[in-house]
C-alpha cells in the first residue's frame, strides 16, 4: 500500500515548541480510541486552537513551528492526531521521538520553512509527495525537504509494523 | 560528521544495512513502563511474536503506581498478565520509577545501547551508554527484532571544569545549560559530558541526563571515568571494563566550556524548562507546593540535601511539601539515614516510589491557579494538574529552601 500522490487537508496551524502533554493532556492517557481522540480536542482549547474540532470533512494537514511535537513520548498523541483525521504534518523541524512516532503510524512528515507564513488556519492545502511540493489555496506551492529513503519506505508500507512485516516477508 | 562517543556506539552496534540516513543497529536493553508498554501490548499478542530476549529487558509498573481508577486497574492488571504469562524475569511492580531501576539494576554498562519506552530514557547515560526514548512503536519493533534503525546524531562536547559548589547540584547545571540553548537548542543532537575534574556526583549525573531531551538531544553521557567506575563497583561489587572505553580521540561540532563554580541556583519558569532564570532574580514569588521526588529529582543525594537543609525547621505555613523517593531502595536509605524523618518533622509528606506527581498522574495534583516548585523536569501547561497552575522548576535544594520560605528563594537565604 503506497502512500497517495497527493494529500489534501484543512490546515490546523500550532507554533513553535508545542509539546505532547499540551497537545494531548496527560490525564487524556487511554488505550481507546475515542478517549484518545478527545484528548486532541481538550489540546486544541488549551492551545486556543483557531479551528474548531468537528469543522473539516477533508481531513486535517497541521502546520507547524520549531520543534514540534517536543516532550513526552506517549504516542497516544500521535494516535489521537490519527484517529482525529489528521493526514500529514508540516513544520519548521520535528522533535525526534514525536517525528518517528508519526512515522511509524502512516501519518507523513513534511519538514518546511516557508508555508507558515502563507497559510491561515481553515486553509485547503494540497501535497504532492512525489513532487515535493505543498500547494496553498492560492495555488502558490512551497517545496519541501526530500523524505529520507527510509522513512518513506515505512510511510509506504503503511508504518513500521507493516514495514516490518513487508521486510520479514521479502514483499 | 562529528560522531563522538555515541557514534562510536552506533557502529558498534550496526548490522551494516543501512537505509537513507539511518543504520539498522543491535539493542543490548529495552525498558519498558505500564502504559506504552500497554499502548504496543495489543499488537505485540496480535503478532504471535515473542520478545527476542526476555533477559534484556525490564518491564516496571511506575506510572501508575498503585493504579488509582479502575481504567489504570486494569491497564496493570493486562501488563502483570503478560508479564507473568511470558515469565519476564527481570519485573519490578511499585518498586520505583523505570530510569532509577534500570541504573539500580545490574544492566547499563559504558558503551551500550539502550532503548526505553519513555522519553526520559536518557537518564542512563550517565553511565556511558547510549540511552534514548522512543514511541510504542519503535519499542514494539525492537523488543521482537533486537534492533532498531538510528539516524546518527551530531555530538557536542560539553566540559564541566571545577567542582560543584554546595549549593548547585545538577539540575542547576542541565537548568543553566537549557536556559541558554533553548527548549530544541540541541535537537537531534547527542551531548558528552566530561566531568573534567571527576567530581560530580552520579546521581546529579542522572538528572544533567535525564533533561538533555528538554532541549532536544536524542541522547546525553558521561565519558566514564573514575566515577563511573565507583559507582559500578558499588552496584556490581566488581568492575567488568572491557579494554576500549578510554580509547582514542572523537571528533565533536562544538565544544561548551562550563565553569561549575560560577553558576548559581537557576529556576525554570513556567511553562517551559527552558526558561531558565537565576532564584535570586526572583521576587516574592509565593508557592502552594513543593514537590521533590521524579526521575530527574528523587534520588538519595536529592533526598538527603533536601533533608539536611529542612532538619529543625518547619516548612512555611500555606506550602504542601510532597517528597517522593524514586525508589524503594532509596526510600529505605533514606529512612536509616534519618532523612525521613527529618522531612516529617518538618512536616514534609512522603509518597511511595512512583511518577505521581509530576505527570499529574495521582496525588499532588495542582487546582486553579496553584503554583507548584518541582525538581522534576517539565513545567509544561496543565502537566501537573489544572490548566491555570504555574510550574516552576528547580533543584532539590532550592526546592526544599523554598518550602521554608513560602517563596521561591536561592538556597544560599537559608543555608
Amino acid at each position: 500500500m503506497a502512500l497517495p500522490e497527493i494529500i489534501s487537508g484543512r490546515v490546523w496551524k500550532l507554533g513553535d515548541h508545542v509539546n505532547t502533554d499540551l497537545l494531548h493532556p496527560p490525564s487524556h492517557f487511554s488505550l481507546n480510541e475515542k478517549r484518545m481522540k478527545e484528548g486532541i480536542v481538550e489540546g486544541m482549547l488549551r492551545l486556543g486552537a483557531g479551528v474548531k474540532a468537528d469543522s473539516s470533512d477533508e481531513g486535517w494537514i497541521i502546520v507547524a513551528g520549531e520543534n514540534f511535537g517536543c516532550g513526552s513520548s506517549r504516542e497516544t498523541s500521535v494516535r489521537g492526531l490519527s484517529a482525529f483525521g489528521v493526514k500529514g504534518v508540516v513544520a519548521v523541524s520535528f522533535a525526534r521521538i514525536f517525528m518517528r512516532s508519526l512515522v511509524n503510524l502512516g501519518i507523513p512528515v513534511f519538514e518546511s520553512g516557508e508555508i507558515q507564513g502563507c497559510v491561515k488556519d481553515g486553509d485547503l492545502v494540497r501535497i504532492s509527495l512525489m513532487e515535493g511540493w505543498i500547494e496553498s489555496p492560492d495555488s502558490r506551492r512551497f517545496p519541501f525537504s526530500t523524505i529520507d529513503p527510509h522513512l518513506k519506505k515505512i510511510l509506504d508500507a503503511g508504518g513500521l509494523v507493516s514495514y516490518l512485516r513487508s521486510e520479514k516477508h521479502g514483499v | 560528521m562529528a560522531k563522538g562517543f555515541t557514534g562510536e556506539i552506533i557502529e558498534k552496534h550496526a548490522d551494516g544495512r543501512r537505509e537513507g540516513q539511518y543504520l539498522s543497529v543491535e539493542v543490548d536493553f529495552v525498558l519498558l513502563h505500564d502504559p506504552t508498554f500497554a499502548l504496543l501490548l495489543p499488537e505485540l499478542k496480535e503478532s504471535g511474536e515473542e520478545i527476542w530476549d526476555r533477559e534484556k529487558v525490564l518491564l516496571t509498573v511506575d506510572h501508575f503506581s498503585p493504579p488509582s481508577s479502575i481504567e489504570r486497574a486494569n491497564i496493570v492488571k493486562e501488563v502483570l498478565s503478560f508479564a507473568t504469562e511470558k515469565r519476564l524475569p527481570h519485573l519490578s511492580v511499585y518498586q520505583g520509577i523505570c530510569h532509577q531501576l534500570l541504573v539500580e539494576g545490574p544492566w547499563l554498562k559504558p558503551g551500550m545501547l539502550v532503548l526505553g519506552a519513555d522519553s526520559h530514557t536518557t537518564t542512563g547515560g550517565a553511565l556511558g551508554c547510549l540511552a534514548t526514548g522512543m514511541g510504542s512503536t519503535d519499542i514494539l519493533c525492537a523488543l521482537i527484532t533486537g534492533r532498531t534503525w538510528l539516524k546518527p546524531p551530531e555530538a557536542i562536547r560539553i566540559d564541566l571544569r571545577d567542582k560543584l559548589p554546595p549549593y548547585i547540584m545538577g539540575k542547576d547545571v542541565i537548568l543553566d545549560l537549557l536556559g541558554r540553548y533553548g527548549e530544541g537548542g540541541f535537537l537531534y543532537q547527542a551531548l558528552e559530558f566530561y566531568d573534567m575534574d571527576e567530581a560530580i556526583p552520579m546521581d546529579d549525573r542522572f538528572a544533567i541526563c535525564n533533561m538533555v531531551v528538554e532541549g532536544g538531544a536524542k541522547n546525553g553521557l558521561f565519558w566514564p571515568d573514575r566515577v563511573t567506575e565507583n559507582y559500578l563497583i558499588e552496584r556490581d561489587g566488581h568492575l567488568s571494563r572491557p579494554g576500549n572505553w578510554f580509547d582514542g580521540e572523537r571528533q565533536y561540532l562544538r565544544k561548551i566550556e562550563v565553569d561549575l563554580a560560577s553558576i548559581k541556583p537557576k529556576v525554570a519558569l513556567p511553562h517551559s524548562p527552558a526558561q531558565v532564570i537565576d532564584a535570586e532574580e526572583i521576587k516574592d514569588e509565593a508557592i502552594d507546593q513543593v514537590f521533590i521526588g521524579s526521575c530527574t529529582g528523587g534520588r538519595l543525594r536529592d533526598i538527603e540535601l533536601a533533608a539536611n537543609l529542612l532538619g529543625g525547621r518547619k516548612v512555611a505555613r500555606g506550602v504542601n511539601l510532597l517528597i517522593t523517593p524514586a525508589s524503594q531502595r532509596i526510600y529505605q536509605k533514606a529512612i536509616e539515614k534519618g532523612y525521613i524523618s527529618a522531612i516529617i518533622e518538618a512536616g514534609g509528606v512522603v509518597l511511595n516510589p512512583s511518577c505521581g506527581p509530576c505527570g499529574g498522574i495521582d496525588k499532588g495534583i495542582l487546582g486553579r491557579e496553584e503554583k507548584c516548585l518541582s525538581t522534576s523536569n517539565r513545567n509544561f501547561k496543565g502537566r501537573m494538574g489544572d490548566p491555570s497552575s504555574r510550574v516552576f522548576l528547580s533543584s532539590p535544594l532550592t526546592a526544599a529552601a523554598s518550602a521554608l520560605a513560602g517563596r521561591i528563594v536561592d538556597p544560599r537565604e537559608v543555608m
